[in-house]
């Protein structure tokens, strides 16, 4: 008894001098989310896991890593074998940098599906879109650091697409590279990338990122309004506390999601050569390239629709294209309803080629090119465009079905 | 019949984009990182073998390796076969695969047209002398070619006979070659059975920690249900 | 089916399932800190670095010092005069802590000459105020009239005897650190072993 009351008092101090109480309950225990919350949603919060899993285990790796070219590669494995359990921090940071891959996708995906990037929420998916490329860029940055092999002709091939840009390009590439060619001075200024510049504008681009979905609130799988149909007490009639009970249902969602970490970081981190790459256990060789470069297994799609294109430059636009076009995406669609439930035939066929073209493009990024393998790529890519191109053809000529009051399940 | 021929015309010629293919098939190593007295074995066997030539810089703090005599100073870090540098092996069964490594250890067989008299079927071309050749013995390219069923790919003994034992019978170099196989894996990750036994406890507490957490979220969300009359 | 506004709730039901989920969460949180805390351990190399070092005693002259770095923290080695050995028993009032009472030396040091062999008096070189490393001033009268030899620390003015005890009225509290060390042969000490045979 007497411990609560001393409890409540010092809460009562705190919140005289600091909103916690009222940002408790306005973000938390009297936030409301709709019901009927879905697999799809588990996604956001184990993006957040997945982040602080990232910095907690990256400080540690830094206090042991030294981002100097010829001592690079033995820190890591210096990290692995002499540190207590450096392989555990080593392999938490390695394959939770591909879980964060894997749920940002699926997050997107869930996105892509209930629409919700339509208004209000354009700039919700904007500020997603700035953060998965500065997620691409962090793990760029962080790939080169083991200095290995494929660290380092990572480095060389994505430095060198500044090259295709004209006038400017050559000079770009110095510039960004430090150096003639990419060397020690390259990889320690990626250091600094990695572990200071690009995780502050990540921790920045999440803070607004809920923000932005706090003022509007969450979509739903249906794609209505919550906010539409409020009680007496201007309540959402189909919401839901966060907390207590989004929190319980989360967290049971990331029991199983580290279960399946765990399995991986403890009995198969390489994932088969796809989270570590064999070629990476070979110090960086500026003098050898490796049989067969190809980027980690979440750059990939972007890496096919690049080779696919025979032109340098050409190439490198129609892959920025492709990550660019993402961020039209609230402007190309104009169906009239947001969730994939209602809409009609097109979109649906739409999504699934859109989906078996992602993942096509992903496999063919990572296997040689062959002429067969080549023409598909070609395929997929212009799938992938035509996801986004005939959108605003699709979603508008459609027929969608109707869109009920209240939410289902 | 015509295959067999066209394989062996491509053994004879060096041909730059197959330097580093495999002719063969990579047969499986039996180790186990259980198997700490296979991995003394090994690294006896390294530290007498191989080591004058191949480093291990990252075994340098590491007991087993101390105990075999691999020592930091002991480390041979300059000695050049035809201008290339053996290659350090502490990494070597994870770029590779222990498969690759056993399999490579007992491919070499007697080419006249090498330097070092010797050439090896996993990796063509090696500049590796055949320090293997006194213990296995010397092998020659096999010119019956009725001693395999050519399905996919051949087995290193299906290309290979040999010509003259050397100090082990075949079974033995096979248990030796696993033994040093098994170091060379310990090498490339002494702390895999902690790793495992960890995982073990880890995947353990994570089935009872969903187990309560599950039945949390369903005692709460009897809530949500009785609300609103939902079936599941 | 009935519709029940009214929500009931099972309240001992969620206290226990609240509390059996927090505690196995805690505990799940609590193992999960065991790494992140044993990382700071020093790693292989840096125990490897910090391992026992030898002194080789042969070519030190009666009166002269050696120092040499064990641990990263300097180790002298002094050859002590008998006349050096004499004045210790002199200075017993003078000390906080004459008869080496405190914690600061391996049990086979606690004696008036603070060292297995007097001979030799092994110590590490830091003043036990704030760290600095005190000056070696043998001679009698060097610092002032009634001197009979020792350290003096020049950073705060404490003042150590020859066998390294602190005086009184001097900021040092404690005496000199004795490290564990161990003779291998007449003329070699081991610095960081109780006994030969711990030396690797």
């Amino acid at each position: 008894m007497e411990k609560m009351r001393r409890n409540k008092k010092l809460l009562a101090w705190i919140d005289e001098r600091f909103p916690l109480s009222a940002f408790w309950k306005k973000h938390v225990s009297e936030y409301y989310a709709p019901r009927n919350f879905n697999f799809w949603y588990y996604f956001g919060s184990f993006s957040l896991l997945v982040l602080l899993n990232q910095i907690v285990t990256g400080i540690w790796l830094a206090m042991e890593y030294t981002p100097v070219a010829d001592q690079a590669f033995s820190s890591v494995e210096h990290i692995m074998r002499d540190v207590r359990y450096g392989w555990l921090l080593r392999y938490l940071h390695s394959v939770g940098a591909s879980a964060f891959f894997v749920v940002i996708y699926l997050h997107m995906y869930r996105g892509l599906m209930y629409g919700s990037y339509k208004k209000p929420r354009e700039l919700l998916w904007l500020i997603g879109m700035l953060l998965y490329i500065s997620l691409l860029a962090e793990a760029f940055t962080g790939y080169t650091l083991p200095w290995g092999q494929m660290s380092f002709w990572a480095a060389e091939v994505i430095t060198s697409f500044a090259s295709a840009i004209p006038w400017v390009g050559k000079t770009l590439v110095i510039w960004l590279r430090g150096d003639y060619n990419v060397s020690g001075v390259t990889l320690h200024r990626f250091f600094s990338l990695h572990v200071i510049a690009i995780p502050l504008i990540l921790l920045g681009l999440v803070f607004l990122h809920l923000v932005a979905l706090h003022h509007v609130g969450s979509n739903n799988p249906d794609g209505i309004e919550i906010k539409v149909k409020k009680n007496r007490q201007g309540i959402p009639v189909d919401g839901i506390a966060f907390h207590p009970y989004y929190t319980v249902k989360d967290m049971m969602g990331v029991a199983v999601f580290l279960l399946i970490c765990a399995f991986i970081i403890f009995f198969m981190p390489g994932m088969d050569g796809y989270f570590l790459e064999p070629d990476n256990f070979i110090p960086a060789n500026p003098m050898q390239t490796p049989d067969h470069i190809s980027p980690v297994w979440y750059m990939t799609p972007f890496y096919a629709i690049l080779r696919a294109v025979p032109n340098k430059f050409l190439g490198l636009l129609v892959m920025a294209g492709a990550i660019a076009i993402m961020f039209c995406l609230p402007w190309l669609d104009r169906s009239p309803v947001r969730s994939i439930r209602y809409k009609g035939a097109w979109s649906k066929i739409a999504i699934v080629i859109f989906v078996i073209s992602f993942i096509g493009l992903g496999s063919l990024g990572i296997q040689t090119v062959s002429p067969l393998r080549t023409g598909l790529a070609r395929l997929f890519a212009v799938l992938y465009f035509a996801f986004f191109l005939l959108m605003p053809f699709y979603t508008k000529y459609e027929k969608t079905k109707p869109v009920p009051e209240r939410l289902t399940g | 019949m015509k295959k067999y021929f066209l394989l062996l015309l491509f053994l004879f010629v060096p041909v730059i984009s197959w330097a580093d293919e495999p002719q063969v098939a990579l047969e499986k190593a039996n180790i186990s990182p259980y198997d700490t007295a296979s991995i003394k074995r090994g690294a006896k066997f390294f530290a007498t073998v191989c080591m004058a030539c191949h480093a291990l810089v990252y075994m340098r703090y590491d007991e087993i390796a101390k105990e075999a005599g691999i020592t930091y100073d002991k480390m041979n870090f300059t000695v050049k076969y035809f201008g290339i540098l053996p290659p350090d092996l502490s990494l070597i069964t994870r770029w590779r695969s222990p498969d690759w490594v056993y399999t490579y250890l007992h491919s070499f067989y007697i080419d006249a047209t090498r330097p070092t008299g010797f050439n090896n079927l996993v990796y063509p071309n090696s500049v590796m002398p055949n320090f293997l050749a006194p213990f296995q013995g010397q092998q020659v390219l096999a010119t019956d070619k009725t001693r395999y069923m050519f399905v996919g790919m051949p087995q290193w003994y299906d290309l290979l006979v040999l010509q003259q034992q050397g100090s082990m019978t075949p079974q033995q170099f096979d248990a030796t070659i696993t033994d040093v196989v098994n170091f060379l894996a310990y090498a490339a990750e002494p702390y895999r059975v902690d790793q495992i036994r960890l995982g073990y406890w880890v995947i353990g507490f994570f089935i009872v920690f969903f187990f309560f957490a599950w039945r949390l979220k369903r005692e709460y969300w009897k809530d949500i249900k009785k609300r609103f009359h939902t079936e599941d | 089916m009935t519709t029940k506004d009214k929500v009931e709730v099972d309240a001992a039901k969620r206290c226990f399932l609240r509390r059996a989920t927090t505690t196995i969460g805690g505990l799940g949180l609590a193992a999960t800190s065991i790494p992140f805390i044993s990382y700071w351990l020093p790693s292989k190399d840096t125990e490897a670095a910090a391992g026992p070092v030898k002194i080789d005693l042969s070519t030190l002259k009666p009166g002269e010092q050696l120092t040499v770095a064990w641990q990263g923290k300097p180790v002298w080695a002094i050859r002590r005069t008998q006349a050096m050995l004499d004045s210790l028993p002199k200075l017993i009032d003078k000390l906080r802590d004459p008869n080496s009472d405190e914690d600061q030396q391996p049990s086979y040091a606690k004696n008036i000459d603070r060292a297995i062999k007097p001979e030799f008096f092994i110590a590490i070189g830091i003043c036990t105020h704030l760290g600095c490393i005190p000056t070696y001033r043998p001679d009698p009268g060097s610092i002032s009239a009634d001197w009979l030899g020792g350290f003096y620390c020049p950073c705060h003015g404490s003042k150590y005897d020859l066998s390294g005890r602190v005086y009184k009225n001097v900021p040092a509290p404690l005496n000199l650190v004795i490290p564990s060390y161990a003779y291998l042969d007449e003329h070699t000490v081991m610095v960081g072993v109780d006994k030969a045979t711990d030396a690797g």
